[in-house]
């Protein structure tokens, strides 16, 4: 029974929105803006071309290896960082410096460094992500109760084990955390990623549309697009959280 | 099931079909005709304008022909983005704006105007239901232009002059040509400036009216010019020649006939600007002379006249001049050539 309203609440929403969406672009007579029908008929036109798919796959792509070297850096870098009171001294700053810049802002720099290949979005993505998990993965190691590592000390672990067996379990549940957000966000700069003369993506959708003269269906397209792969990641990072490895991170606050 | 071998085997599977998809499906790596036209490393960049049209037209030209393309197109979307993948030498030669590449010459940046990409082909276009009918009457109005250092700023800098008025009197906004029929039409500018077929868009659509086109403020107008660096010169003379040669045929080609114009709309539309045909035939013969290819010698009167514009809008610091920033070598071939005599096959 539970499970029922799960699903139509947020799908009469839904509705609701797109039927407002619909009587909104009617009332104001506009020419240029689509309704959610044109948007679908443009959703079946790139389906049927085959370029839906090819899109989908480019931004994923660029998403997975994106966000895949973010973890893979940002969260070894953040345990050290929390673990370390000199080396969090010494690179905090800098990584609050960085952290801010918009990955907007590095696109001229990154066609200078990667000219316009795959790896031009690859590193904006990475840049947008890298520090979200940075930071979590710090914060996690300074939250961490004390007594898990005098445990630890006690049966007499060397760093690396230390690390590997009582730091990184006790701090996964809010690294893990860091990660959702910071894969929100790799999905949310795929736009801006694409903007550099990549010649596939949902990114390179968008800007494509705008070149097309009248094709603004093409560009919500795009948008909702990302919006229901968006929803989908997030569905799929959430598993995660049913595993026991990471489960006790949530008692108290489960739903 | 625990979590980390849940976690491996799902991100395993997961990196390796989303990177063999991507190469398969965009990269085309394991198209095998596929992976050999892209070997050229010469790539040209461009941008989906009229000025940049017969980058597109010799393009696909040379691949119907026996002897294939001989260089690779790669469209961009905006200006900043095509300038810096020519600055890091992703694209060899490129199609640029005229005061732009001068200013990278000012600014030290080997870089050599080798030929035209086209004659007039802009406008100045003004809501339908504007009061706006002359120059006068932008006064205090708003004016998207494509770029600092475009010449479609040049152009209403030249025209504020000839009406008695400076830039002051303007307030210009730069904005990428796609974007500019939606801000006419919305209203968030008053009126607008890039280069086809964006303005025909705006007045294809019905709510665009043209003030006036860039032929009668600014005869043999250029706003692009096809620039290469001076290391392709050095090293690569015999390939910057073909690709002069190339862009002078098929400008000569595309002025040949109505015909070949028309073809041209259809095939540039669909296989590299991914615009509605319509765009393209409509800006290419509504009127005729709209925009033209042929003539596009570089000439120092032209250029002298933009630097002069450029310092006089301070855009330019006129420290670069014709010889500077021109090679004009390879016109003198290219312009005694023929236009292609390629027919699409009906």
């Amino acid at each position: 029974m539970r499970s029922v309203p799960k699903i139509l609440l947020p799908l009469g929403v839904a509705l609701v929105l797109l039927g407002a969406w619909h009587l909104g672009v009617r009332i104001m007579h506009s020419d240029l803006f689509p309704t959610p029908f044109d948007v679908a008929r443009g959703i079946m036109e790139l389906l049927r071309e085959g370029l839906l798919l090819k899109y989908i796959v480019a931004s994923l792509f660029r998403v997975t290896w994106g966000f895949g070297l973010a973890v893979l850096i940002g969260v070894p870098l953040g345990l050290v960082l929390g673990w370390y009171a000199h080396a969090y001294m010494a690179w905090n700053p800098v990584i609050q410096i960085l952290r801010p810049i918009s990955p907007i802002a590095w696109i001229p720099l990154a066609i200078l460094w990667f000219g316009i290949t795959d790896a031009a979005p690859v590193f904006l993505i990475f840049l947008a992500s890298v520090f979200p998990i940075t930071v979590a993965s710090t914060a996690a190691v300074h939250n961490m109760q004390p007594v898990y590592v005098r445990a630890a000390r006690n049966f007499g672990l060397g760093q690396f084990q230390l690390f590997r067996q009582v730091i990184f379990p006790a701090c996964l549940p809010q690294i893990l955390t860091g990660i959702r957000i910071a894969l929100g966000i790799a999905w949310l700069v795929v736009v801006a990623a694409e903007m550099i003369a990549v010649n596939s993506g949902l990114g390179y959708l968008i800007i494509d549309a705008r070149n097309a003269g009248k094709r603004y269906d093409l560009v919500v397209a795009g948008m909702v697009m990302i919006g229901l792969i968006g929803l989908a990641l997030d569905l799929l990072v959430r598993q995660l959280e049913k595993f026991d490895e990471v489960r006790w991170g949530y008692a108290g606050t489960a739903r | 099931m625990t979590l980390r071998r849940t976690l491996v085997l799902f991100v395993i599977l997961w990196v390796v079909a989303v990177t063999l998809l991507h190469c398969g499906l965009n990269l085309k790596m394991f198209d095998r005709k596929a992976a050999e036209k892209s070997t050229q490393s010469y790539r040209i960049g461009f941008l989906p304008v009229t000025c940049h049209l017969t980058c597109p037209v010799t393009d696909f030209i040379n691949r119907q022909s026996a002897d294939g393309g001989i260089f690779e197109p790669v469209r961009f979307a905006s200006w900043p983005e095509l300038k810096e993948a020519y600055l890091s030498g992703h694209t060899k030669a490129t199609f640029i704006l005229a005061p732009m590449a001068i200013a990278l010459r000012e600014q030290g940046v080997p870089i050599k105007i080798v030929y035209l990409g086209h004659r007039d082909g802009s406008a100045v276009v003004v809501h339908k239901d504007s009061n706006i009918h002359r120059m006068e009457d932008l006064r205090g109005k708003r004016i998207a232009v494509p770029n600092r250092y475009s010449n479609q700023r040049l152009l209403v800098f030249r025209a504020l002059k000839q009406a008695g008025m400076t830039l002051k009197d303007v307030e210009l906004v730069e904005m990428p040509p796609p974007d500019m029929p939606a801000a006419l039409y919305s209203h968030a500018v008053d009126a607008i400036t890039s280069g086809e077929p964006f303005m025909g868009q705006a007045e294809l659509d019905g709510y665009g009216r043209v003030l006036w086109q860039a032929k009668d403020v600014w005869p043999n107008f250029i706003s692009c010019v096809l620039a290469v660096s001076e290391d392709s010169i050095k090293n690569d003379r015999p390939w910057v020649q073909q690709l002069v040669n190339g862009i002078a045929q098929s400008g000569k080609w595309l002025d040949t006939s109505m015909d070949h114009r028309m073809e041209a709309a259809q095939f540039v539309s669909k296989n590299y600007y991914n615009q509605n045909p319509r765009l393209l035939t409509f800006v290419l013969s509504k009127p005729p002379d709209r925009v033209k290819y042929t003539k596009l010698e570089p000439l120092k009167p032209d250029f002298q006249e933009i630097e002069q514009l450029g310092k006089e809008s301070g855009v330019l610091k006129g420290t670069a001049h014709f010889e500077d920033y021109v090679d004009p070598s390879f016109a003198q071939e290219a312009s005694l050539l023929p236009a292609y005599a390629w027919e699409e096959k009906k």
